[in-house]
């Protein structure tokens, strides 16, 4: 069985990228020096990377390999929670709003690299990239900002304002320009989007077809292509 | 929290009926009509997918009772759960089927957070209560898998719902050949995993089930001549939604569930 097989959710996609945004601007020489700057250890298969008690403020960034992370029931088995791949942060540092899974471990699926940064290393990478640190506070007004709006949504708005915002949101960030419109070129499924808007699959699926029949947008199974980004932004704001 | 490995797999004893009413009798839906009832279940009604689920989840373990002749104490169940509400109705039936003696060993398909957001609330209860879960693939061995199907005395088959098509793929559909493997008597929750519920055509895998406990209204595809030989007896179980939400789909069920909250429907075996 291959990762393949797994759509990763899109809080996730979006988590990853804006994670890995870190290091946005600066050149290949800049990042390989971060990599000598940082703790690369090379695990093998196996290998316990995070555990409950390990020290707090610590981020682990996977450079190569999976990563699974598991907890222990009461009888000491183990129930996988997640797979993780190249470019995810693990582990938490209050600096960057990562928190840790509470009571998780994790282990190397693959023979991989891991990256662990201290929040020590993370300020003198500051100081050597100030770049860096304009990287974290935009990372960290967007997350603010999308929580403030979530919030806001949920409260107040109906589900197909809340999904014509979410569709325009996604093709802001993962739009391409395509025959008749913008599609959003991020594998996603009915129930991820779903979850996205907080209503159910069923409900979303009407609600699509509710802006299809109106002429806003067209869908196949995993992709939407907006058709007329004025009248979802009217109906998203309105 | 599985009984001694060793222990043999008694037989289960004679079923305990539940109260019958010929299928001809009530009306049945599509896939696109069930989908309907749930949305203006949610967004007309106002009732939760969780207050849906956590009768689902309630009647399938009182229909495993049933098959298991009537007493849930110290018998063994495997709970195979799905990623998705299906899944999650598994997990509230795996929680009834605990507090009411059963050994239970939740299999999920998928790792636990790529659940949907009931199934991890679903999930997150049980793990609060220490119940057994874990994994297929990542958390046992194939022989481990193995060896727990086939010490089940009933197998809970909560993988995919009605809003599954296409034969089920990856770990689900692995789950499905090694629950069909271990001959042990399969419970579905609302479709056999790999039954089209609009034709009633058996995908490859899909898992032949004793007995299936249908949602609402019983889906078209179940009551079909080829679908008798996967869903086993088909019993219809009551989610609580009025007669007025069938109403605003010209559906007439009138008191449906007056004998009893969960129906055997006769004529479909």
């Amino acid at each position: 069985m291959t990762h393949d097989g797994y759509q990763r959710s899109l809080s996730e996609k979006l988590g990853l990228l804006s994670e890995l945004a870190l290091f946005e601007g600066l050149s290949d020489a800049d990042i390989e020096a971060i990599g000598h700057a940082t703790t690369m250890t090379h695990c093998k298969r196996g290998q316990q990377i995070l555990a409950p008690d390990d020290p707090p403020d610590r981020i682990h960034i996977i450079k190569k390999g999976r990563v699974r992370v598991y907890r222990l029931g009461a009888d000491g088995k183990q129930l996988t929670l997640d797979i993780y791949e190249k470019g995810t942060i693990l582990g938490d540092m209050s600096m960057l709003g990562q928190d840790r899974i509470p009571e998780a471990y994790a282990e190397a699926l693959d023979d991989g690299v891991i990256c662990t940064i201290t929040p020590d290393e993370l300020r003198k990478l500051i100081e050597r990239f100030p770049l860096i640190g304009v990287n974290i506070i935009g990372h960290l007004s967007r997350r603010l900002q999308s929580a403030e709006q979530a919030l806001e949504a949920m409260a107040y708005r109906r589900v197909d304002q809340r999904l014509a915002r979410r569709l325009l949101d996604l093709a802001a960030r993962f739009g391409m320009a395509a025959p008749g419109g913008t599609v959003i070129e991020a594998r996603l499924t009915q129930q991820e989007l779903a979850e996205m808007v907080g209503t159910t699959r069923e409900t979303l699926a009407h609600t699509l077809g509710d802006l299809r029949r109106d002429g806003l947008l067209d869908m196949d199974k995993h992709r939407v292509l907006i058709r007329d980004a004025e009248r979802l932004a009217e109906l998203a704001d309105g | 929290m599985t009984p001694n490995a060793q222990a043999p797999v008694a037989d289960p004893p004679a079923r305990v009926p539940a109260p019958s009413v010929p299928a001809s009798s009530i009306p049945s839906v599509t896939v696109a009509q069930m989908a309907e009832v749930d949305r203006l279940a949610i967004s007309e009604f106002g009732v939760t997918l969780l207050q849906m689920m956590e009768q689902a989840g309630s009647h399938l373990a009182e229909v495993v009772r049933l098959e298991l002749g009537g007493d849930l104490r110290d018998r063994f169940v495997v709970v195979a759960v799905g990623p998705g509400n299906n899944g999650a109705g598994g997990l509230a039936a795996a929680r009834h089927l605990l507090n009411r003696g059963a050994w239970v060993r939740v299999v999920l398909a998928r790792p636990a957070l790529r659940m949907s957001e009931a199934g991890r609330h679903q999930l997150a209860t049980l793990i609060a209560m220490n119940a057994s879960c874990c994994v297929a693939t990542f958390d046992l061995s194939d022989d481990e898998l193995i060896d727990v199907l086939g010490r089940a005395d009933l197998i809970v088959d909560a993988l995919l719902g009605y809003n599954a098509s296409g034969a089920p793929g990856d770990e689900v559909g692995r789950l499905v050949g090694l629950i069909g493997d271990s001959g042990r008597p399969v419970v579905s929750l609302d479709v056999p995993t790999g039954l089209n519920p609009d034709t009633g055509a058996a995908a490859n895998p899909a898992i032949v089930a004793i007995a299936t406990v249908t949602l609402a209204l019983p889906k078209i595809g179940l009551l079909g001549p080829e679908a008798s030989s996967k869903t086993g007896r088909l019993y219809l179980a009551d989610i609580g939604l009025p007669a007025s939400l069938y109403a605003r789909l010209g559906l007439d069920i009138g008191p449906l569930f007056g004998p009893g909250r969960i129906l055997q429907l006769d004529g479909t075996r």
